[in-house]
């Protein structure tokens, strides 16, 4: 039953990646995205993860896809003003991305699945064992992002800031 | 610890001050933290303590590397008043953003745990891409942040990606478990985990501006202003390497030979590129972005090569190249001032008017170019050293023919200055902090070229 959900929702994870991929409309390719995030979320459910399940539906369903509407909309993209890269350049990046493919797809089949290190426990996912590990283990890297935000906060009203002089 | 918790709270304390237009104060209180954070790591000499369940872990090495990059912070703030007054009021700002990216920079050259390499970097490289654009009416300004965000965020996604493949194979982000894991599995790796350690090093080459990840560098070197720039080449390039020496030393030196074909024709490429375009450069700032990155590409050789004293090799590598391109840039940003031009025709004839900043970036260009007498020449004679034990003659070979050619582009500026007559008989104006780092700059950099003993023992 578990593998028959996970096949399904993998298939459409592909399928609707793909589908971002190859639409004309940007807007149809946020849509697709959308769904994408969605069915990922899906996966973090079945993986017991459910404070990333939940963090990846607000924050990137919800927010940053909010984000990428209102950018389109603004910026008016359409297909006059989308640049047309050289044939030449298409060429490459496509050899360069089919390399990486090939890579990671190598890497992939010839590593054996025994040796990868196991879940230690099957708890791991809920909130009360990632706060832990959060407040325990990983408290400087916690604690030092807040430098990272607020430098990312400051640099944000710096540039958008009208400048009096 | 201490220095990263100093350097932290003066930045925002400077913030404030920004807020009660207390401007005179923020340059001094900078210096002043930054000196009290050197101390602090210096008497943490031989203590070799570890922070927060193993997230930091300050040895030897890293001490070195905080204070090399403390110091070299400090000259570049010692340089600032007057500069970033004439970009807009919002100085405190500035300043505060340089102090959060050396944050950054100390916890990447004492991290232990990967999860603080990424944020260390992220925290650094957030503040470069926003300083880099502080020009706002300016095109090129503008263009060397947006493009610096773009790259360097697609960048940090092939490290994470390294990060997290390597974790999926080891379950952990600890150095030294994985370097425990790495050991007992005898050299053998599985494909999986290679795979992980070469995104890691595709996104730390990107950072250190190693070709072919070196697009970016030019343009943002270029677009930024210079003394912005400064601090990419020198602080930012340095912490960098640090963090890309230390991933190799603690935690993957045992699979390290699998990997020595990508780091040979990593900094092989790296010295090429950057050399030979250098030669066609027509403004000393670009000159300059090209060759920092063929010095990533000598500096590579000292990873290429790891052993024992490798860590030490680029550890003076990077005070030289530091030093000598602090200097550089600060006479940029006077003769721009001065002609509003960056090329090398604005150097004509400097020596004539201004013979003390002329011999000054004489003594930086001998530096950068490595000539005897000057810590550029131990810099790279260091690195040759550990390169040629360890069997990679053609590499040498090469680089040293490379360092011959840049002598080329090096010297330009030397006989524009010297040989040609200048056209006005403007002097340069520099105030007290400034002299004060152009001779610290030019005394260092003969000190450790005629003693190199002074800091080659250290590591």
């Amino acid at each position: 039953m578990n593998q028959s959900v996970f096949y399904l929702l993998s298939f459409m994870t592909v399928l609707f990646a793909l589908l971002v991929v190859f639409s004309k409309n940007p807007i149809h390719s946020a849509l697709y995205m959308v769904l994408t995030f969605f069915t990922i979320t899906c996966h973090y459910v079945l993986l017991n993860a459910q404070f990333l399940a939940i963090v990846n539906f607000i924050v990137y369903m919800g927010a940053i896809m909010v984000l990428i509407l209102f950018a389109m909309m603004f910026l008016n993209l359409g297909k006059d003003t989308e640049p047309q890269k050289p044939v030449l350049l298409k060429f490459a990046a496509v050899i360069a991305a089919g390399l990486l493919l090939v890579t990671i797809f190598a890497a992939l089949k010839k590593t054996d699945g025994g040796q990868i290190t196991g879940i230690a426990s099957n708890n791991i996912g809920l909130v009360k064992e990632l706060g832990k590990t959060l407040f325990r283990d990983f408290l400087l890297p916690f604690e030092i992002i807040s430098i990272l935000l607020l430098s990312a906060m400051v640099g944000a009203v710096l540039l958008a800031k009208r400048d009096t002089k | 610890m201490t220095g990263i918790i100093i350097i932290s709270l003066i930045a925002i304390v400077i913030l404030f001050l920004g807020l009660y237009k207390l401007d005179k104060a923020i340059v001094p209180l900078a210096v002043a933290a930054l000196l009290a954070a050197i101390t602090s790591y210096a008497l943490a000499w031989n203590t070799n303590i570890y922070y927060f369940n193993n997230m930091l872990f300050v040895d030897n090495f890293a001490i070195l590397f905080s204070i090399l990059t403390i110091a070299t912070t400090i000259l570049i703030l010692l340089l600032s008043p007057g500069y970033f007054e004439k970009i807009s009021s919002n100085v405190a700002e500035y300043v505060a953003l340089i102090l959060f990216s050396l944050v950054g920079v100390l916890c990447m050259v004492s991290y232990n745990n990967f999860s603080m390499l990424f944020i260390g970097i992220e925290i650094m490289s957030i503040s470069m891409y926003i300083m880099a654009g502080i020009r706002k009416k300016d095109l090129a300004s503008n263009e060397a942040a947006l493009k610096y965000f773009l790259m360097g965020s697609f960048a940090t996604g092939f490290l994470l990606f390294g990060i997290a493949l390597v974790y999926g194979f080891t379950g952990s982000f600890n150095l030294e478990t994985i370097s425990t894991l790495v050991m007992e599995s005898g050299g053998q790796a599985a494909a999986l985990f290679v795979a992980g350690i070469l995104f890691m090093i595709v996104g730390m080459s990107f950072k250190v501006s190693a070709a072919p990840f070196h697009f970016w560098a030019p343009d943002v070197y270029d677009g930024a202003p210079s003394l912005v720039t400064s601090y990419m080449s020198s602080v930012v390039k340095t912490a960098s390497f640090a963090a890309f020496i230390r991933m190799f030393i603690v935690a993957f030196a045992g699979v390290i030979h699998i990997f020595t074909p990508t780091l040979w024709a990593l900094a092989a490429i790296t010295i090429i590129v950057g050399n030979v375009i250098a030669l066609y450069q027509d403004t000393f700032k670009r000159m300059l972005a090209y060759s920092s990155i063929s010095h990533a590409g000598y500096m590579l050789i000292a990873i290429l090569a790891l052993g024992p004293d490798s860590g030490n090799a680029i550890f003076y590598y990077a005070v030289a190249y530091s030093i000598a391109s602090v200097s550089a840039f600060a006479i940029l940003i006077k003769v721009k001032a001065l002609k509003n031009s960056e090329s090398f025709d604005a150097f004509n004839g400097l020596a004539k008017n201004n013979p003390k900043s002329a011999l000054a970036l004489t003594i930086s260009m001998c530096s950068l170019a490595g000539i005897p007498l000057t810590a550029g020449f131990f810099g790279k004679f260091f690195i040759f050293t550990i390169a040629i034990n360890q069997g990679f003659y053609w590499l040498v070979g090469l680089a040293i023919l490379n360092a011959v050619v840049a002598f080329w582009y090096y010297f330009r500026v030397i006989i524009a200055m010297y040989m040609k007559s200048p056209s006005s008989d403007e002097k340069i104006e520099y105030g007290f902090s400034y002299k004060l780092v152009l001779w610290i700059a030019a005394i260092a950099t003969l000190l450790f070229g005629l003693l190199p003993g002074i800091l080659s023992g250290l590591l």
